[in-house]
């Protein structure tokens, strides 16, 4: 009873902005019982960009800041696993604030940067403040994972003759494959419903992501709030995300909770 | 004394330290391990033994001393150069790959041409009995199998070295005996030089050559298990070898170290013959063993004493004695034989 309470408290919005999306904007304002419509898709698909590029600008724009994150955090968590306890506690607390620091404060600097370097209307560009904001929590996502595989198991494999890089290919990030689907969906997700760095960075319309797009749509007009569409891009914009969800759920659980029984 | 000594084929080290901060894990050692032979580390958590392993193998950074085997110094290789197989406590098998794949993995990327990789693989399987495991993954195998596993990966390296750290510490005490047997003539065969670490008297005398007992980085005493039981260098070597442990009587600057096997009762009124000494003592309770029997007894100001024979032993009352010639001398504070 009580789980089905929750499911429903945190499942409840998510279906009403899918009843929402079918419903002509007449029944949403009370205008009497309309029929169930596609209507707000077919808006949203046809709209000029299509409703489909900003999946793909962000999909874009998601994949190659997971990326890079991945590229960058994986090396540096490898290294601060393998470290000396004090020097690696330090730089793990270093990495720790840089993750709590209030990115917020960054907005300004990051578009002086966009414009002197002229990252805007990029969006290559613009995984690079994504990934920065998103290396800290991977890299101590990761480093925690690197520090589960027993150290035996890469002394092991240097016995063997395996050189770091084959280590780190057939031993460690196989083994590291929880931990990091888990950061990457977490990167992917956080690029995903980035919104004020998008929103100042982007100016042209056929590049924007989700989170700027929708935002247009919901203040398209100054007289009326569309609500049904609104709801349809919600709906639209959130199927990906938990598509992979159900995709990767196994190893985001066994991720995220890796390392909960070791001290 | 020759100048041209001939390269010495085995493993020797000499001198061998391994300082961390002020602390000195192994103190100049020196240990020669001849082809085809097995040597035992032994000694208590924390003596050395498994630091030595490690430097051997080159894990860790060596403070001074010299490593060589085959007759070349391999001080300074890094362990992939150093031809060196290791077998760890846990087993250190890869948990994501079948058996077939631990096995052959460090093979196919030494470039070992896939034929012969075939043919080698085979042969192991077929030797360690793990061929109908082949497919499996380290999980589903029980302890004794993983330690087959990390056996035939350390041969198929085919090394002029074997280290073995605690191979059977995971194992329970009727399939480490049972082991034991199988183990020695494995690496007995493949002639190389065998260096084993355990805290297992039993298991340091029921397998190696020689012995090699450790205490906080220093080397005690080192020789077959027979010259380390009936003479040992110290006190703490006569105490480490032998279930149950050896007695110490107190007779003021000396101890005296008797074998509970060399100890025998006789009813108390009874007149000892020349060479003979005996103390009162008092049962406390005996064990039974099935083949043998251990008395323990209340020597008075001697405190706790054990004893063995082959029967249980009547009332009483008893006196203690033993032979002369058994009695073994220590210093009693430093521990040191004495004559």
């Amino acid at each position: 009873m009580a789980r089905l309470l929750v499911l429903l408290w945190s499942l409840g919005p998510m279906l009403w902005q899918l009843y929402t999306s079918l419903r002509p904007a007449e029944a949403l304002s009370g205008g009497g019982a309309a029929a169930w419509t596609l209507a707000n898709y077919q808006q949203l698909l046809q709209g000029d960009p299509p409703f489909l590029r900003y999946l793909f600008n962000s999909a874009v724009v998601g994949g190659c800041s997971t990326l890079l994150t991945l590229v960058l955090a994986v090396p540096c968590a490898y290294g601060l696993s393998r470290l000396g306890q004090r020097s690696s506690r330090t730089l793990t607390v270093l990495v720790a604030t840089a993750a709590a620091f209030p990115a917020v404060l960054l907005f300004l600097a990051l578009l002086e940067l966009a414009r002197d370097w002229h990252l805007a209307n990029n969006l290559l560009a613009l995984s690079l403040p994504y990934s920065g904001l998103c290396l800290p929590l991977a890299i101590l996502l990761l480093q925690a994972a690197f520090r589960d595989i027993p150290l035996e198991l890469e002394e092991a494999a240097l016995l063997e003759g395996l050189g770091l890089w084959q280590r780190l290919r057939w031993v460690l990030l196989p083994l590291m494959a929880p931990a990091i689907a888990s950061a990457a969906l977490l990167v992917f997700i956080f690029s995903w419903n980035e919104y004020p760095i998008a929103l100042t960075w982007l100016s042209r319309s056929d590049l924007l992501t989700l989170a700027p797009a929708m935002a247009r749509i919901a203040g398209s007009s100054v007289y009326t709030i569309p609500y049904g569409a609104f709801a349809a891009a919600t709906v639209l914009g959130s199927a990906p995300l938990i598509l992979l969800m159900l995709l990767f759920q196994r190893q985001i659980i066994s991720g995220l909770t890796q390392g909960a029984l070791k001290g | 004394m020759s100048i041209h000594t001939p390269p010495h084929q085995g493993l020797r080290v000499q001198r061998l330290s391994r300082q961390v901060g002020p602390q000195l894990l192994l103190d100049n050692l020196d240990l020669d391990v001849a082809p085809g032979e097995i040597l035992a580390l032994l000694g208590p958590s924390g003596c050395g033994k498994s630091t030595t392993l490690r430097l051997i193998a080159g894990l860790d950074p060596v403070s001074h001393g010299e490593i060589q085997l085959g007759g070349r110094t391999i001080t300074q290789l890094a362990p992939a150069q150093r031809q060196v197989a290791m077998v760890f406590q846990s087993y250190a098998l890869f948990p994501h790959l079948s058996v077939e794949r631990n096995l052959s993995l460090g093979m196919e990327l030494r470039g070992v041409p896939s034929q012969r990789l075939q043919e080698e693989l085979d042969q192991v399987l077929a030797l360690l009995q793990l061929e109908p495991l082949r497919w499996r993954r380290p999980a589903e195998l029980s302890g004794g199998q993983r330690q087959r596993v990390a056996l035939a990966r350390a041969l198929l390296r085919r090394p002029a070295l074997f280290l073995l750290d605690e191979p059977m510490s995971n194992l329970d005490a009727q399939l480490r005996e049972e082991l034991r047997a199988e183990l020695r003539q494995l690496l007995r065969s493949t002639g190389a030089p065998v260096l084993y670490v355990t805290h297992d008297q039993q298991e340091a005398m029921g397998l190696a050559d020689r012995i090699a007992v450790l205490r906080d980085g220093r080397l005690q005493q080192i020789g077959t298990a027979e010259q380390l039981y009936n003479n040992p260098t110290n006190r703490f070597v006569a105490r480490f070898l032998g279930t149950p442990s050896i007695n110490l009587l107190d007779e003021g600057a000396i101890q005296l170290g008797l074998r509970p096997e060399h100890l025998q009762l006789r009813p108390a009124d009874q007149k000892l013959p020349e060479g003979w000494r005996g103390i009162a003592a008092t049962i406390a309770h005996q064990e039974w063993l099935g083949d043998r029997v251990i008395v323990h007894l209340h020597g008075g100001r001697h405190g706790q004493l054990k004893l063995q024979q082959p029967q249980p032993a009547g009332s009483g009352p008893w006196q203690l004695c033993w032979p002369r010639s058994a009695e073994l001398h220590f210093d009693a504070i430093d521990g040191t034989r004495r004559p």
